[in-house]
């Protein structure tokens, strides 16, 4: 049985207070329900293994530490992704981490080309780096929303995070993919030249 | 609905979240759908482009319980290192760990003590020990206490010569001169500067009743400290030191906005070391001088300490019983977040410290030689290269 299954699911929003045997319980169950998909989004963000283990291990402190006191319900979900996007930016405009992304990709795709992966999957991983490269140019809230969207978040999960109406999700998640094709656009011209 | 729906309602729509009167209107309207699927267009393309987000990963990496019990060791590191550097970042340490340190190293000196009847001076550092301490357990100091224990040092600490701001020179020569002992440099690496601060002196009173109350305050009127302390005078004096900088480092007399940036950087990004990866920072100062009453037992005194942060007084008293306070520079690490180890260098006996982190790691090389103190620190993971500048200094 996946050790994950054996605890108890956790809403989404749920109440966490500070300080207690049971909240220490409750932040047990939250950690175990929600590292897979935080691990996997910070690997996909920052390709180098051991940071977005780091990342993830850090966003999951930070919620540890600042359990947020007064508020009696909480979006869990949507605070977790919350930080650990921001901290997956934060990493990827540093520029020594942007070094050690491009030399990890291009050791990645080395090995690839030794495995003999079609020209294919080489192409993927030049673009995911631009798309990485391109975020980290953007204002944190747009690419917070654009990554917290297609990490399959409803509109009403990316708004409790971002502490914003349901309603305005929709507008800001357009004007968040309109900079980001045009950000896109103008970084793949510059590599063309 | 007549209105026409705006490009945001329409975006909301192609995700399933537009509310069912929005729908009735786009299911009726021409124009709607037409700007809708110039929207879809758009929102496929970067879905291509961001659908790599959410797809399954080849490397799940850690299972949850794995990461759990990663997360328990380094969420242990974590507030033992914030305890740390709040330790050190506060008021109290301000004067306090010069207080700690100089009187660690110096006032069980029984012989002295026979020799100099009413006043035991001159203490020499000679070797550096550390301490490993569970800075953890020290977060009474980070409320009401730390304030008065702060204010209690600063009532009682008189300062008889601040220092002045770090003066850059050209070379080390103009270092020795200026800061009045030889001072050493690799000759195959160029510094990118070589500072000199100048003395310091100070004296404090020790107050044995306020002391006491502010370890009852804490919680441990288990541990009393003796009678004799209460009034007792120390004069320290710290002779000038000089810094040679390698690589990209804070200006010294920004050192502590540096700190503190890299603090703030940690809250943000949890990348403290990224601005001065390369620095390594070499320092040296001749061993300050102490001048405090005989009846001072610091082995005693340096028992409560080590008893205040959490050690048992078992282990305190094995680790004070193994240290020679007449001549010993006993520096404390946090006990999770730093490892250490004896190194020889530059000829003699050193210690290594370092603080393993995949993000910020941190190293210190401390030795002493001929009566002056050498450190070397700096961030990221190149403590051989300290050693290669310690054994190579002439």
């Amino acid at each position: 049985m996946d050790e994950s299954l054996r605890h108890e699911s956790v809403p989404h929003q749920m109440k966490l207070s500070k300080s207690n045997s049971k909240s220490d319980d409750a932040f047990e169950t939250i950690f175990h329900e929600y590292w897979t998909s935080i691990h996997r989004l910070l690997s996909r963000m920052v390709v180098d293994p051991a940071e977005a283990e780091d990342l993830a291990l850090e966003t999951f402190f930070r919620l540890y530490k600042h359990r947020p006191a007064g508020q009696d319900v909480f979006n869990i979900r949507g605070w977790l992704y919350k930080v650990a996007s921001n901290l997956a930016l934060q990493s990827i405009r540093s520029f020594k981490r942007r070094e050690q992304y491009e030399i990890n990709a291009g050791k990645d795709a080395l090995d690839e080309t030794r495995e003999s992966q079609p020209a294919r999957i080489l192409a993927e991983k030049e673009d995911r780096q631009f798309v990485r490269i391109v975020l980290g140019q953007m204002n944190s809230r747009q690419a917070e929303i654009l990554i917290m969207r297609y990490s399959d978040m409803s509109y009403k999960d990316i708004a409790a995070a971002l502490q914003v109406s349901p309603t305005s999700i929709g507008p800001l998640l357009l004007r968040a993919e309109r900079e980001f094709e045009k950000r896109y656009r103008a970084l793949t011209q510059e590599e063309e030249r | 609905m007549k209105t026409h729906l705006d490009d945001g309602q329409l975006r909301a729509a192609l995700d399933g979240e537009l509310d069912q009167a929005g729908l009735d209107h786009l299911e009726s309207c021409t124009s709607c759908q037409t700007r809708q699927a110039a929207v879809r267009t758009q929102s496929e393309l970067i879905a291509g482009k961001l659908a790599f987000l959410s797809s399954p990963t080849r490397d799940a990496g850690f299972s949850a319980p794995s990461a759990w019990h990663r997360f328990n060791e380094y969420k242990l590191i974590q507030k033992e290192t914030n305890m740390f550097r709040r330790l050190f970042a506060s008021p109290a340490m301000k004067y306090g760990l010069s207080i700690l340190l100089i009187l660690t190293l110096v006032l069980a000196f029984p012989g002295t003590r026979a020799l100099a009847g009413e006043l035991l001076s001159l203490f020499r550092v000679q070797r550096v020990t550390v301490v490993p301490v569970d800075f953890t357990g020290m977060q009474q100091l980070d409320g009401v206490v730390g304030r008065d224990i702060s204010q209690l040092i600063s009532d009682s600490v008189t300062i008889k010569n601040e220092p002045g701001d770090p003066v850059n020179v050209a070379n080390t020569d103009e270092a020795s001169q200026l800061a009045g002992f030889n001072v050493r440099a690799p000759q195959d690496i160029t510094p990118s500067r070589i500072s000199v601060m100048s003395g310091a002196s100070f004296a404090f009173t020790i107050d044995r009743a306020k002391a006491q109350a502010l370890l009852d305050e804490a919680g441990r009127s288990d541990l009393v400290l003796p009678e004799e302390v209460d009034g007792a005078d120390v004069s320290v004096n710290i002779p000038s030191s000089v810094s040679i900088a390698f690589g990209t480092c804070p200006e010294p007399s920004n050192e502590s906005e540096a700190a503190r940036e890299m603090e703030r950087e940690t809250e943000t990004s949890g990348s403290p070391g990224r601005f001065y990866a390369d620095c390594i920072i070499l320092a040296q100062i001749p061993s300050p001088e102490v001048s405090a009453p005989a009846s001072l037992d610091i082995a005693k005194l340096a028992q409560i300490g080590l008893e205040f942060t959490g050690m048992t007084s078992e282990e305190a008293a094995q680790f004070t019983s193994t240290v020679d306070w007449t001549s010993t520079l006993v520096v404390p690490i946090p006990k999770n977040a730093a490892s250490y180890q004896q190194v020889t260098v530059d000829g003699v006996t050193g210690t290594l410290i370092e603080r393993p982190s995949d993000d910020a790691p941190q190293f210190a090389l401390f030795w002493v030689k001929d009566g002056i103190i050498y450190t070397i620190g700096g961030l990221g993971s190149n403590s051989q290269k300290a050693l290669e500048i310690a054994n190579s200094l002439p």
